[in-house]
């Protein structure tokens, strides 16, 4: 219990049960209709010195928005009911399913922070069930920076604050290298079963299908890219109006200044200081948080493509290879 | 069944006539048509005092038999009626008099009044509204016999004495008597208006006829159906309805609701009042004319002066109010023929002929309504004869510049004021407005269509007969009128097969238009005819010279600054231009001619061929009423539907192989946003059924081009359906089927090659034109046209009939990529665009820009490689 009171810096890697990586894609399976409806749910586990250990979870029941559910409720429940039966009921974090890498949101982005406020090491797991589905079993733990953490609990967004706190895109999420740890019994199982099959070599993995991922990816980058342009251009007209103001204030004070100097020479009462901001209403900064968002996303997404890519150049060589190789012989 | 559609017309007019007099001035009109037929029976001169005295004494007569029966309320209508009339014979009155029985009459009446009056258990069994009337009554006469006291005192001390008694003492009193019995009588009759007993009034009426004496009947019945129609107007009054009780309570209740009412109902008494006083002020002014039935003394000569005074005499009255219009009509007609008879010649029948034009265009006080049928068929009728009465004798000359008096009727050569054109001209606008205001679809319609004939037929003949005797102007004019009765009609197949006895349409609007052309000094009739050609031209399939005089003309430029109706006629015109380009197969010219009729959505509007229900903007009722006048009547119109199909056909063949071409193009434009609008409503839909519409069909078949199935598409528009809906409309529909199936051919080919040029590397001439059932040469040639356009990245193999594809297309892939280069370097301009603020210009501009720009210049040129690389 005192470890997993430490500061988060000391979770250095997850450590998830095979059983919580198995039950996640279950539940994506059985609820997420294929991967385009997102699921979520709680992980439960403990930290061991530098590592959080996943050992369970369980799913949040789908629900519909009219009907009365109480989740905190149907939480303190599930896990009460599972230190009954003597499991891990700790709450570390929660994960959540996406669709082509698209979490990178507003929404994601509050509940993480919520979790973070109060179980400060608690991670969320995101699982991509269609590049699972390739081949690749995409699950990833994120959280949000400390930097991230005291800008989000300000509250405020604009581009003072952004500078300010220093933070980038870059600098919002940071990624925890994830192991999936077998139990020694399942690892012999797993042993077995690979001698068992002797299978002749499959290559199915060398699946050039590539164009359609790719377009995908494209299309997402696109319209994210365009939003990216919408909020550069938001920003843009404030900057020009926020700089018409300040020449309009600084007139405004000239004259009153040249009026005041008049009126002393006159003999007369300068005229009062007046709030300049009662004239000129400070103009409402427009929020960065999306565009901030937005470029997270577009990097995500880039690395996507990237690493796609990256298979890809890889599966092309090898088939050149194998090409080359089945050739060798005839 | 024409029968019976004919009976219902004559019900509808009746009624409508009805209409007008319950609105407007209730009694007059009706008793002017009753005179109208007495008159015709006998004619009477009498003079003003007789007539006046008529007047009064038929009002008292009514009296009387109300007050017989003890019918208040209308006594008491009768006694205001008396009063007005008196008014009215004040004139008389001032020179002859008080007239004996007038004052008797009053007497009596008061009489009456008071018996009534004390007889309590009498008026306790009134109705309310004879109480009510009894109790106005009373007041009412009180005050008016104040000013005729003297009068009334001299009749109760001696009531034998004659009845021309010379009083002249008391006109001065008179005078002002009437106008406060009118002004001072608020509240009275307000409650008798309202209150109204119509059945027993009705009964009443009816009882005072069988008193009467059978001769007595015609200027009763005047009254006496004013009467019933206030009953009429107010007969299902609430008071219908109500229980009469008798006794105490109803005259309680009558006193405690009286005052109230009268308050209520005070505005609109003296509204009444006044439209009372226009009916009386009518009724004396018209009466003139009804009373001077005889033309002429039966021993005065017969001459030109006597005919000419006459004429003028009948004609002053023309304009006054209260003239009768139908009168003044057949008092003319009769002294035509007063004057054939007299032989006057023909001069003399001319002019008169020119009056009766003008008092049958005079009949109708209200320009937006058409005349009556009767009426027009009188006017057609005596157009033809006047028409034919100028041609019979050249040697009138009738014009709008000779002026009255130097008229010369007796000796020939003729000089007559008037002129036929302009007479002509606005028969054909009546004309117009009587087929607006028919039911398009009813037999009426197209018994009306039938006087088409004789009116194209009369400007033929006055066309010939003003040929070489009127100015140019002058025949411009009525060419252009030929020439509006000509430029929409189809010259019939069957006539084409026999040898033509007259010039053929195209020659005569050939010579017409080209008269105008050159003799025309005003724009607008030129413009007018010139559309009208091409409208001719156009409709007989001569596209060429329809386009070119449409070119030439430059018409398109400066169309918006004409008047509204050549501006339909240019639409009408453009629309009739397009279809005739899609019947010779030139799709694209079409779909220009068409385009902007159909954008809007408006076509209807902008062919005058009905109403638009505006949703933003309410009109104004006479703006809506000057849009109804433009209309053109239902056998010029343009069937919508083929307009809009042909164009959504001509779009669908344009734009479906140019949307296969730039699939992948970010900026491709739209060429038909109708079409594009129609494709995504069909989108929108859930479910899409077989297509039932001539949109869902069109809808349908693009679908099938789009995969390049042309006989799918084939079958989606050209099919029973559509052609029963649109093709047929065409008079050569089978050329028209013929030539949109071998554009679906060669449209769904091209489709198809840039849908699915990509996955082929080479594709065999031979199985395409079997695919497309096309001719290998026109496989080739449309290939070869893709291939010079740069549409279709090929080479045509000769040796193997192939065509090899380049495939230097961009994949999706390539060309997402080079979208989302083009969205990147947009957003790097944004976010430069940011720095310049942030940087503030001065440092900005001399230290950055320049390396930025560079950059840019880079980035456009690498761009551009790309580009050039794909």
């Amino acid at each position: 219990m005192a470890s997993s009171r430490r500061s988060m810096d000391s979770v250095q890697s997850v450590q998830i049960d095979g059983l919580v990586v198995l039950k996640i894609i279950k539940h994506c399976q059985e609820e997420g209709s294929g991967g385009t409806d997102l699921v979520q749910g709680v992980l439960l586990g403990l930290v061991v010195e530098s590592k959080l250990e996943i050992t369970n979870c369980f799913s949040f029941p789908r629900h519909n928005d009219d009907d009365e559910f109480d989740e905190v409720q149907y939480q303190m429940e599930m896990m009460r009911n599972l230190r009954r039966v003597n499991i891990d009921h700790l709450h570390v974090g929660w994960y959540q399913s996406t669709v082509f890498g698209s979490f990178i949101n507003k929404a994601l982005l509050e509940s993480q922070f919520q979790y973070q406020h109060s179980i400060e090491e608690s991670v969320v797991l995101i699982y991509d069930p269609l590049r699972s589905t390739q081949g690749f079993l995409s699950l990833k733990a994120y959280r949000l920076t400390k930097l991230m953490m005291e800008f989000y609990k300000d509250g405020e967004f604009s581009p003072e604050a952004i500078k300010s706190s220093n933070i980038s895109f870059e600098s919002m999420f940071e990624e925890i290298p994830v192991v999936i740890k077998n139990s020694h019994l399942i690892n012999t199982l797993l042993c077995e079963m690979s001698e068992m099959s002797k299978e002749k070599p499959d290559y199915n993995c060398l699946d050039l299908g590539t164009s359609a991922m790719l377009e995908k990816g494209l299309r997402q980058l696109m319209s994210c890219v365009d939003d990216t342009a919408s909020e550069a251009n938001k920003f843009l007209s404030y900057l020009r109006q926020y700089q018409k103001q300040q020449m309009n204030k600084s007139q405004h004070s000239q004259k009153r200044q040249a009026e005041n100097a008049q009126r002393v020479q006159r003999g007369e009462n300068p005229l009062p200081e007046e709030d300049l901001n009662k004239i000129f209403k400070p103009l409402q900064q427009p929020s960065r948080l999306d565009s901030l968002l937005l470029a997270g996303q577009i990097d995500n997404y880039c690395g996507q493509v990237t690493d796609f890519v990256s298979q890809s150049f890889g599966k092309l060589l090898m088939s050149e290879g194998l090409q080359d190789d089945s050739q060798k012989p005839q | 069944m024409s029968r019976f559609f004919r009976s219902s017309d004559t019900e509808s007019e009746s009624s409508s006539s009805e209409d007008d007099i319950v609105t407007k001035v209730p009694v007059v009109s009706r008793a002017f048509q009753f005179s109208d037929d007495e008159e015709e029976a006998k004619r009477v001169v009498r003079s003003a005092k007789d007539k006046r005295y008529d007047e009064l004494k038929n009002i008292i007569k009514q009296l009387k038999n109300h007050k017989k029966i003890k019918d208040m309320s209308n006594v008491l209508s009768d006694f205001e009626d008396l009063g007005k009339a008196f008014e009215k014979a004040r004139k008389v009155v001032d020179k002859e008099g008080i007239p004996r029985f007038y004052v008797r009459c009053l007497v009596e009446l008061e009489d009456f009044v008071n018996e009534c009056w004390e007889d309590r258990e009498g008026r306790k069994q009134m109705s309310k509204n004879n109480s009510k009337g009894l109790g106005a009554l009373r007041q009412k006469l009180r005050k008016y016999l104040r000013d005729f006291e003297k009068q009334v005192q001299d009749y109760r001390e001696n009531p034998m004495e004659g009845d021309d008694d010379d009083e002249e003492e008391k006109e001065e009193d008179e005078a002002g008597a009437g106008s406060d019995s009118d002004s001072d009588d608020d509240v009275g009759p307000t409650t008798f208006l309202k209150k109204a007993e119509p059945k027993e009034s009705k009964t009443d009426a009816a009882g005072s006829d069988d008193d009467d004496s059978s001769i007595s009947w015609g200027s009763d019945s005047t009254v006496s159906s004013e009467s019933e129609e206030e009953g009429e107007a107010r007969e299902y009054d609430a008071s219908m309805f109500l229980k009469k009780q008798p006794g105490e309570a109803s005259k309680k209740d009558a006193i405690k609701k009286q005052p109230r009412q009268d308050k209520k109902k005070k505005l609109r008494t003296d509204r009444d009042v006044d439209d009372d006083e226009g009916e009386w002020t009518q009724v004396t002014t018209g009466a003139p004319m009804t009373e001077k039935p005889k033309m002429f003394a039966k021993d005065t000569e017969v001459n030109h002066e006597a005919v000419t005074k006459k004429l003028n005499e009948i004609v002053s009255a023309r304009g006054k109010k209260g003239t009768d219009r139908s009168e003044q009509i057949s008092l003319l007609q009769e002294l035509l023929s007063i004057s054939n008879t007299n032989n006057l010649g023909p001069a003399t029948a001319t002019k008169i002929m020119f009056n009766i034009m003008a008092a049958i265009f005079d009949y109708n006080p209200n320009i937006a309504t058409c005349m009556r049928s009767d009426m027009w068929d009188i006017c057609i009728s005596s157009l033809t004869q006047l028409i034919d009465l100028l041609i019979e004798h050249k040697d009138i000359t009738a014009s709008e510049h000779i002026l009255e008096d130097n008229e010369q009727i007796e000796a020939s050569p003729y000089r007559v004021r008037g002129c036929i054109l302009a007479v002509t001209e606005r028969t054909t606008e009546e004309f117009t407005k009587m087929l607006q205001a028919c039911d398009a679809h009813s037999t009426e319609y197209v018994d009306r269509l039938k006087d088409e004939k004789p009116i194209s037929a009369t400007i033929v003949k006055l066309q010939k007969y003003m040929e070489g005797r009127a100015t140019t102007e002058e025949m411009c004019r009525i060419y252009l009128k030929r020439i509006e009765y000509l430029y929409y009609k189809v010259r019939s197949s069957d006539r084409l097969s026999i040898p033509l006895k007259s010039e053929s349409s195209e020659e005569i609007m050939e010579h017409l238009c080209k008269f105008i052309y050159t003799k025309d000094s005003s724009d607008r009739l030129r413009t007018r005819a010139m559309l009208c050609h091409i409208y001719h031209h156009a409709m007989h399939d001569r596209w060429y010279q329809a386009r070119d005089l449409m070119l030439m003309s430059h018409l398109q430029d400066n169309i918006q600054h004409s008047d509204v109706p050549t501006q339909i006629l240019y639409n009408r015109t453009m629309v009739q231009l397009g279809l005739c380009a899609f019947r010779q197969g030139m799709i694209k010219d079409a779909h220009n001619a068409l385009v902007d009729i159909q954008s809007g959505g408006r076509a209807k509007e902008l062919l005058a061929q009905g109403l638009l229900l505006q949703r933003q903007h309410e009109r104004t009722p006479e703006q809506e009423k000057i849009e109804k006048r433009r209309l053109l009547p239902y056998h010029m119109h343009i069937n919508l539907e083929l307009l809009e199909c042909v164009y959504l056909v001509s779009a669908m063949l344009i734009e479906i192989p140019y949307m296969a071409a730039h699939e992948m193009d970010a900026r491709r434009r739209m060429i038909s946003k109708n079409f594009h609008h129609v494709l995504r409503m069909s989108e929108r839909q859930t479910l899409t059924g077989p297509p039932e519409s001539m949109r869902e069909h069109v809808v349908a078949a693009s679908k099938a081009m789009k995969t390049g199935d042309w006989r799918a598409c084939k079958t989606f528009i050209v099919n029973e359906k559509m052609n029963a809906k649109v093709w047929d409309l065409f008079h050569q529909a089978d050329v028209v089927r013929d030539m949109i199936a071998s554009k679906i051919q060669e449209e769904s080919l091209r489709t198809y090659l840039f849908t699915y040029s990509s996955v082929y590397d080479s594709l065999c001439l031979n199985t395409l034109a079997d695919m497309f059932e096309l001719k290998k040469a026109v496989v080739h040639s449309i290939i070869s046209k893709m291939i010079i356009n740069e549409e279709l990245m090929a080479s045509l193999d000769e040796p193997t009939q192939t065509v090899a594809m380049h495939r230097t297309e961009p994949s999706r892939l390539q060309s997402l990529a080079l979208q989302l280069a083009e969205k990147v370097s947009q957003l790097v301009d944004n976010n430069e665009r940011i720095m310049e603020i942030k940087q503030g210009n001065l440092f900005y501009q001399k230290n950055q820009q320049g390396g930025y720009q560079q950059n840019q210049q880079q980035w456009g040129r690498r761009n551009q490689r790309q580009n050039r690389q794909y």
